[in-house]
C-alpha cells in the first residue's frame, strides 16, 4: 500500500523533473541578442507622467516620454524636445528674464503624429489643474497664474464644480501659451535662472489631449500609453514586469535595443541570485553581497559604483529644548565617526557628508562643515559649554526613523556613537512608513532619519527647498532670516557667479546650525554583464543608466 | 439541505459586514493616511484628493457608502496604489497567478501530505516514518522566505532545474509552488498521520482485517475516510492561507499575483483596496469553509443532514 503511493509520487516527481528538464536553459529566447533585462523591484504607483512623484515611476515614464530639456551624462541641461536651452544670448530669456521663447524642434509621438507646443500647454494646465491634485505641481508656480489656479480656493473635484468659470478663467490666466505649433512661450512671475531645470521635470513634460480625453484613466494602460519618447510600453504584468519596445518614430532614430525589460523581483538577495544566474542583465548589489563581490575577481570586474546625488543624516527638531541649543547639536554632529559609518554600516559604499550639497554637481563645497569632523573629546566640551557637563544628566531625546534593515543599523550605529563618544542616551523609535510620514510632516520628533535627493543638479534645490522659513520641505522649524535672503539670492540672481556665490553663503551659514546632522552622501553599487554595451550611468538615475536606454544594446 | 444553504449564507452576509466594519475602524484608527508622503504634500492638495476620494465625508457616511456599493458588487476604487482604478479590477489582474498558486500547492499539500501521513501511520516506526516526521517538522518551522531563496539557490542557480523568478512559462510555477506547499504539506502529514494510526486501532480496522480484507481495502475503504475529515477541516484554513499569504511568494519571484495587494494596500494605507480587498479575502475564506462543510456531508454519513 505505502509502497503503491510512494510509486505514484515518484512517478509524479519524474513529469515534473522531464517537464522542468526541458527547459534547462531557462532563459526563454527572447534573450538572445537584445534584450536588457534589470530589476526594478516594485511596482510604481503610477506611471503618468503628471503623477509622478517617485524614482519608480518616473523610472518608467522617463523610458516613454521626453520633456523640452534633458540631462547629459554629466549633468548638464541638454536640448531634447526643445531646439536649444534658452538662454538670455540666444534670445530665448527675455531681458527682464521673465519672459521665456522656446522653439521646438521637429519630433513624433509613437503613433507618428508630431509633437506640438499645444501639447505642452495643455500637460502644463492640466499637472496645475486643482483636480488633477499633481503631488509635484509646485514645481511650476514660478509661472504666472499657475499658483493661484492650483490653489483655488474651494475648488472642489466634482464635475459641476470643474466646469465653473472662475475656474475656467484662472485656467486660461495661466501664462503659457503656443505661439504656434513649433512655439512654446511662457511667462514667470519673477527671473529664475533655474527655471529651465523645472521644465525638464516630468510635470511639463508633453501629453496627447485627444489620448487622455479618449482614455481617461485608462490612458495609462498599454496600449493607450502614448509617448515621445525612445520607448513604448508593450506589457504591463502588475507585481511581475514591465517591458518595452523600441518607438521606431523616436526623434534621435530607432533605438538599437530589441526589448527593455524592468522586473520586480522585491527582495534584493534574489535579484543578485537571478543575476548570478544569468537570468538578469543588471542588478544592485544588496549590502549583505558586497564583501562577497568584491572578494570575486570575476564579480569584481563587472561592479559598478555610482555617486548618486543623494544626502543623508538627521533631522533635529529646533524648536524644543535641549537640541534648540545649536552647541547640543554641533556637539551631537563631532560626536559622530563618519568614517567609520560608511566603513562599517554602509560597507564602504558612500562617503562621509558634512554639507549638504553632494559632489558631482555645482555648489559642492568639499571644504564646509569640516570643524564637525569626529572628535569625541571636542564634542563634549560643546555639551558641556551647552550646560551639560555631566551627560548623564542630558535629558533623554529620541531618533524617529521607518522600519527597514538599512534604517535599523544606521540607527543604532548612531545610538551607540553618542552613547560611547558623548554619554548621551538617544532611544530609538521605529515606525512603518506611513506612521513614520506622518509624524515627520507634523514635526513630532526629536531626531528623524533622513535624506534628500536632488530633483536637478543646481544648489537652488537644497538650502532655499530645505531650509528657508516655511519651506514645505523645512519641517525641523528651522528659521534663519539671513539664510532666506540668500536663498533668495539663490534662486533668482541673473549674474551666475554672483548667484553661485549666495547659495554657498547660505550653505555655510546653515552647516553653521546644524539644523539637519550630515553624515554621508549615497553611492550605489550595481553589477552588470560584460556584455551590455552603451551603458552610461549618471548620478541621477532610477535604475542604472536608465537615462540612456536609448544608447543601450547588447553583444552576445 | 437548502434551509442549511439558507442560514449559511445569511451567516455569511453578517461575518462580511463585521469584517468591514472592524476593518474601516482599524484602518483609521492606525497612524498615517494614504496622503502622508516622504516629501510633505501642500495642503491644497491633500485637500483636493481628499474630495475625490470622499475623503471629506464623515466617518460613518463613507463606510454606509462603501456597503451599499459593495451590496451592488462595486468595491470601490484604489486611492494609492493602482491611482483611481477599480479594486475588483486591481484584484482581478492578479488572481489568475494567484489561484493558480493557490489551488496548485493545496492539491499538492493533499496528496503529498496524505500520501505521507497516511503511509508513516501504517509503516510505523520505520525509515518512512522517521522520513515524514524529519519533512514535517522542516515544512512547519522553515520560515517561506528562507526556504525560497534556498530552493532559488539549490534548484535554479546550481542544478539550473528552473527559472529563479517570473511567470508566464510552465517551468516559473515550480519554484512557487514548492515554497508555497511547504507549510501546508507539513499540516496534512501531521494530521494525517495522527488521524491514521487513530483509525488503525479502531475496532472497525480489526474488523475489516478480520475478515479478510487485503491491506490494501482495508486503507482505502477504512482508513482513508476517517483520516479526509480532519485533512478536509485543515484545508479550510489552508486555503485562506494560500489565497491571501501568497505576498512573501509572490514578492520573490516577482509573480503578477494579488496576494501582495492587501499587504501593500495596508503599508500604504490605501484605504478603499484595503476595503475592497478584506472584503473579498473574506468572502473567500468563508467560501472555503463553507465548502468545508459541504464536503464534510459528502465524506461521513453521519453528518448528513436529514432531507
Amino acid at each position: 500500500m505505502v509502497l503503491r503511493l510512494l510509486r505514484v509520487l515518484a512517478v509524479l516527481a519524474g513529469g515534473l523533473a522531464v517537464a522542468t528538464g526541458c527547459a534547462a536553459n531557462t532563459t526563454p529566447a527572447e534573450t538572445s541578442g537584445g534584450v536588457f533585462r534589470v530589476n526594478m523591484q516594485f511596482e510604481p504607483d503610477t506611471i503618468d507622467p503628471g503623477r509622478s512623484n517617485n524614482n519608480l515611476s518616473w523610472g518608467v515614464a522617463s523610458q516613454v516620454f521626453e520633456g523640452l530639456f534633458r540631462y547629459d551624462k554629466d549633468l548638464k541641461l541638454a536640448p531634447a524636445v526643445a531646439s536649444e536651452v534658452p538662454t538670455r544670448e540666444n534670445g530665448g530669456v527675455s531681458e527682464d528674464g521673465r519672459t521665456y521663447t522656446i522653439r521646438l524642434r521637429e519630433s513624433h509621438w509613437s503613433d507618428g503624429r508630431p509633437v506640438r507646443a499645444q501639447d505642452f500647454v495643455y500637460a502644463i494646465k492640466r499637472s496645475l489643474d486643482p483636480a488633477f491634485a499633481a503631488p509635484y505641481a509646485q514645481a511650476l508656480y514660478d509661472i504666472e497664474g499657475a499658483e493661484a489656479y492650483n490653489t483655488a480656493p474651494g475648488a472642489k473635484t466634482k464635475p459641476s464644480q470643474a466646469g465653473s468659470p472662475q475656474i475656467a478663467a484662472l485656467r486660461a490666466a495661466v501664462a503659457v501659451y503656443a505661439a504656434d505649433d513649433a512655439t512654446l512661450t511662457l511667462r514667470l512671475n519673477a527671473p529664475r535662472s533655474t527655471f529651465v531645470h523645472l521644465l525638464a521635470q516630468p510635470v511639463a513634460w508633453p501629453l496627447r489631449e485627444d489620448v487622455l480625453t479618449t482614455f481617461g484613466d485608462k490612458w495609462t494602460a498599454p496600449p493607450n500609453y502614448l509617448g515621445n519618447g525612445p520607448f513604448v510600453l508593450t506589457v504591463w504584468e502588475h507585481g511581475s514586469r514591465i517591458v518595452f519596445e523600441p518607438n521606431p518614430y523616436y526623434a534621435e532614430g530607432k533605438p538599437k535595443l530589441q526589448q527593455l525589460v524592468f522586473v520586480q523581483i522585491g527582495d534584493a538577495n534574489q535579484a543578485f541570485l537571478a543575476y548570478r544566474n544569468g537570468e538578469l542583465d543588471a542588478v544592485g548589489v544588496p549590502d549583505a553581497a558586497v564583501k562577497q563581490v568584491e572578494a570575486d575577481p570575476g564579480l569584481k570586474a563587472e561592479a559598478l559604483r555610482v555617486k548618486e546625488l543623494f544626502i543623508l543624516g538627521l533631522q533635529v527638531n529646533v524648536t524644543q529644548p535641549p537640541l534648540q541649543d545649536v552647541r547640543v547639536r554641533q556637539a551631537f554632529a563631532t560626536a559622530i565617526d563618519r568614517q567609520a559609518l560608511v566603513a562599517g554600516v554602509a560597507q564602504g559604499v558612500g562617503t562621509p557628508a558634512y554639507s549638504p550639497v553632494p559632489p558631482g554637481m555645482p555648489g559642492h563645497e568639499a571644504a564646509v562643515g569640516q570643524e564637525f569632523t569626529f572628535d569625541a573629546a571636542k564634542a563634549r566640551r560643546l555639551l558641556a559649554d551647552a550646560g551639560f557637563p555631566d551627560p548623564a544628566r542630558f535629558p533623554k531625546v529620541s531618533l524617529t526613523f521607518t522600519e527597514t534593515s538599512p534604517n535599523r543599523l544606521r540607527a543604532e550605529f548612531f545610538q551607540a556613537q553618542l552613547r560611547q563618544n558623548l554619554g548621551v542616551q538617544m532611544d530609538l523609535e521605529a515606525l512603518d512608513a506611513k506612521a513614520y510620514q506622518q509624524r515627520y510632516a507634523t514635526g513630532q520628533f526629536n531626531l528623524a532619519l533622513s535624506g534628500w535627493g536632488a530633483d536637478y543638479p543646481d544648489p537652488d534645490n537644497f538650502v532655499p527647498e530645505l531650509f528657508t522659513t516655511g519651506s514645505g520641505n523645512n519641517r525641523t522649524g528651522y528659521s534663519n532670516p539671513a539664510v532666506d535672503a540668500l536663498a533668495r539670492d539663490c534662486r533668482s540672481l541673473a549674474d551666475e557667479k554672483a548667484r553661485m556665490a549666495a547659495c554657498a553663503k547660505a550653505q555655510a551659514l546653515v552647516v553653521a546650525d546644524q539644523p539637519w546632522i550630515f553624515t554621508n552622501y549615497r553611492e550605489r553599487f550595481w553589477l552588470v554583464k560584460p556584455y551590455v554595451r552603451g551603458l552610461q550611468p549618471t548620478a541621477k538615475d532610477a535604475v542604472v543608466g536608465s537615462r540612456f536606454y536609448r544608447q543601450l544594446s547588447i553583444a552576445r | 439541505m437548502v434551509r442549511f444553504l439558507a442560514r449559511r449564507l445569511v451567516w455569511f452576509a453578517i461575518t462580511l459586514l463585521g469584517v468591514s466594519l472592524i476593518t474601516f475602524v482599524l484602518m483609521h484608527a492606525v497612524p498615517g493616511g494614504p496622503w502622508d508622503a516622504d516629501r510633505p504634500l501642500p495642503p491644497a492638495i491633500i485637500e483636493a484628493l481628499n474630495q475625490r476620494y470622499g475623503l471629506d465625508l464623515p466617518g460613518w457616511q463613507q463606510y454606509l457608502k462603501f456597503v451599499v456599493g459593495a451590496a451592488q458588487g462595486d468595491l470601490g476604487v484604489s486611492f494609492v496604489l493602482r491611482q483611481g482604478q477599480p479594486v475588483t479590477e486591481v484584484i482581478g489582474q492578479g488572481l489568475p497567478a494567484t489561484l493558480l498558486l493557490a489551488v496548485g500547492a493545496a492539491l499538492l499539500a493533499t496528496v503529498v501530505g496524505l500520501a505521507l501521513g497516511v503511509g508513516a501511520a501504517l509503516a510505523r516506526g520505520s525509515a518512512l516514518d522517521t522520513l515524514t516526521t524529519v519533512v514535517v517538522m522542516l515544512g512547519a518551522s522553515v520560515p517561506n522566505f528562507v526556504l525560497g531563496v534556498v530552493l532559488v539557490l539549490v534548484l535554479a542557480v546550481n542544478l539550473k532545474l528552473a527559472p529563479t523568478f517570473g511567470w508566464g512559462q510552465p517551468q516559473q510555477v515550480v519554484l512557487p509552488l514548492l515554497t508555497l506547499a511547504a507549510l501546508p504539506t507539513a499540516y496534512v502529514a501531521r494530521i494525517a498521520r495522527a488521524a491514521a494510526l487513530d483509525a488503525l486501532t479502531e475496532d472497525y480496522v480489526r474488523t475489516a482485517r478480520g475478515k479478510g480484507l487485503s491491506e490494501r481495502a482495508v486503507t482505502l475503504r477504512h482508513v482513508l475516510r476517517n483520516v479526509l475529515i480532519p485533512v478536509v477541516t485543515v484545508m479550510g484554513p489552508i486555503t485562506a492561507y494560500l489565497a491571501t499569504g501568497s505576498f512573501v511568494v509572490e514578492s520573490l519571484y516577482a509573480i503578477p499575483g494579488s496576494g501582495r495587494l492587501f499587504i501593500q494596500a495596508v503599508l500604504a494605507r490605501d484605504y478603499g483596496l484595503i476595503m475592497g480587498a478584506s472584503l473579498l479575502f473574506a468572502a473567500i475564506v468563508a467560501t472555503a469553509n463553507l465548502v468545508v462543510d459541504l464536503l464534510y456531508a459528502a465524506i461521513d454519513p453521519r453528518l448528513r443532514t436529514p432531507g
